[in-house]
């Protein structure tokens, strides 16, 4: 089983974009897994600060799923990268 | 859509920056507002519709809440008018705000079904059809491929939607209606919702219910910011279920330099005028209630007294004549400093009316709401987390922070009545939602609240349940309590309750 870290930027733009909604949501998928009595694997997850990214047509909230980053992110894009990355470290 | 982030919630907040951005730039002796035709292309952008099935509708709703987030009227629909008429009138640091608070955006309204029952696809016209057997008006019968339901003998009782072994029918309601737990929303001619003003207690709940975004309430923001700017004297009066709402890494302390780095001068808790108010509440219950009036009910929730009033004029005279705490917190401001503007920031719309009061309106001068000073932080880029900790003037017990959850405000005067009369029982009704309330008030209508002190909130667990928070309701009970519980005094008699200095 591993373990899946998941970066969820809570600087003062993502943070009004969404970004508590995103942590919710990903604490979230316990549950459900429970539910679907899947195996799930860990998912730590950690509020960072500011990275100063926004600006132009790049915008937050940022979501740094094991390193890859998502920008604009959104509690279903943010849940069904995770729900992938677990099955797929499962198998 | 409450403890979502849903797109609504993010055109709201766009709106918000919008107008926070414009009055922190814009020249303070301009009368130029062209900024804001270009505001629904930023937050609108391109040719293609995102949310609805025209950009241009999606663009005009945009502009509506542009107006009223700068605490102006909507414009008529049917008649022509700039949109940058009378924006010069609210450029100023003076109050704007005017009824109505809470408005439908006409055109953003789908005129929802109200209440009724339909038969969906998932009918099979089975067999046993029990919707049929169990429908005791008659008014369901099988048609050619499915149940039908005549809607004029339907009485809403619900036991046909539990029999279908298909879930073959279902109830379609307003969410604006359904939330609104003073009856206010009814249909204007195009079957669209409309507030009944006389009804309604501004609680703010039909707001986060609407899915289309299509009711907004007032701001004063850009009054607020104009004030500042204008290098007025600005006190923040801050209510209780601040902590935690601007994200996980936004202490108390960052918050509240946050607020200053808006240009405010000091911070105070509103926590320290509910200690002033459980004081007073205590008192009046324990010198007047059961000799004198049958209950006491608390008074902080402005929709719960407003609510008690319009609905139950005969018991509404128990409803506690204390101060609410932002009002106790502002006075104790203008006592000390007669010419600082105060600035309610709190989870709460109804005490933008509350504030339109002629009592209250020498006291406080704008409300804003966290929704709406999240706005105000991202416009001035403000990261709460890059600032040093500063610390509130003075400080309120942990019974005054606990306010803010359903229950706390009960609890607070309790205290203080157990420590004045050790002997006195106090017995406690709470309820939260108006619907609850109503229940209550119907208890203590009927003499069923002998002795109690009665508890109502409008919004749902509380404050913390506030139609302008962005914490979804049970963390910040946590984080709230875990605030109340590093205060230096437990309960409003311990709080020496000292002046500004």
């Amino acid at each position: 089983m591993g373990k899946i870290i998941v970066e969820v930027c809570v600087g003062t733009h993502c943070t009004m974009m969404g970004a508590m909604n995103i942590i919710d949501s990903i604490h979230s998928l316990e549950e459900i897994q429970r539910e679907l009595d899947e195996d799930f694997c860990e998912v730590e997850v950690r509020a960072t600060p500011c990275r100063k990214l926004c600006g132009g047509e790049v915008n937050g909230p940022f979501v740094k799923i094991d390193g890859e980053e998502i920008q604009s992110a959104e509690n279903e894009g943010v849940m069904a990268a995770i729900m992938s990355r677990c099955r797929s470290k499962n198998l | 859509m409450r403890g979502l982030f849903t797109p609504v919630t993010k055109i709201r907040r766009q709106v918000f920056t919008e107008v926070a951005k414009f009055a922190f730039e814009r020249p303070l002796d301009g009368e130029d507002f062209a900024y804001f035709y270009e505001s629904s292309y930023r937050i609108i952008p391109g040719e293609v519709a995102k949310y609805r099935d025209s950009v241009f509708k999606e663009r005009a709703i945009i502009r509506e809440r542009t107006r009223l987030a700068m605490g102006l009227d909507m414009r008529p629909v049917g008649r022509h008018k700039n949109l940058t008429d009378e924006m010069s009138r609210a450029a100023t640091g003076e109050k704007v705000l005017n009824l109505p608070l809470i408005n439908v955006i006409p055109f953003a309204c789908e005129a929802c079904p109200t209440d009724k029952f339909e038969v969906t696809d998932n009918c099979r016209k089975c067999l046993a059809h029990p919707c049929t057997t169990v429908c005791p008006v008659n008014a369901i019968s099988m048609g050619k491929t499915a149940a039908v339901i005549d809607h004029s003998k339907c009485i809403k009782c619900n036991r046909c939607l539990n029999a279908c072994p298909y879930h073959a029918i279902v109830r379609y309601g307003r969410p604006c209606a359904e939330a609104c737990g003073a009856n206010a929303i009814g249909s204007d001619e195009l079957g669209r919702a409309e507030i009944d003003q006389e009804k309604c207690v501004s609680c703010g709940l039909c707001i986060t219910s609407c899915p289309f975004a299509a009711i907004a309430d007032k701001s004063e923001i850009f009054q607020l910011v104009t004030a500042i700017r204008k290098k007025e004297e600005v006190f923040a009066a801050v209510a209780p279920s601040f902590v935690g709402q601007f994200g996980p890494l936004a202490t108390p302390g960052k918050i509240l330099a946050g607020i200053r780095a808006l240009g405010i001068s000091k911070v105070i808790e509103v926590g320290w005028g509910a200690d002033v108010g459980s004081l007073h509440e205590a008192e009046e219950f324990l010198e007047q209630v059961p000799e004198h009036r049958d209950f006491l009910g608390t008074s902080c929730c402005p929709s719960w007294a407003m609510f008690a009033e319009k609905n139950f004029p005969e018991i509404s005279e128990n409803i506690a004549k204390t101060h609410t705490p932002m009002v106790a917190a502002a006075k104790r401001i203008k006592k000390e400093r007669p010419n600082a503007k105060v600035v309610f920031i709190g989870p709460c719309v109804s005490k933008k009316i509350e504030a339109l009061n002629d009592e209250i309106r020498p006291y406080v001068d704008y409300v804003i709401t966290f929704e709406e000073l999240m706005g105000l932080f991202s416009a001035k880029r403000i990261e709460l987390n890059e600032l040093e900790e500063e610390e509130f003037e003075s400080q309120s017990s942990r019974d005054g922070r606990n306010y803010a959850m359903a229950g706390g405000v009960a609890d607070a005067v309790v205290n203080v009545a157990k420590s004045i009369a050790p002997e006195r029982e106090v017995q406690v009704m709470r309820a939260d939602t108006l619907k609850e309330c109503r229940k209550i008030l119907t208890l203590a209508k009927a003499g069923k609240a002998k002795g109690c002190l009665l508890e109502g909130m409008a919004c749902p667990g509380g404050c913390v349940g506030g139609p302008g928070t962005l914490l979804q309701i049970a963390r910040a009970e946590k984080e709230v309590k875990a605030f109340a519980d590093t205060s230096p005094y437990m309960t409003a008699t311990d709080n020496p309750l000292e002046g500004l200095t």
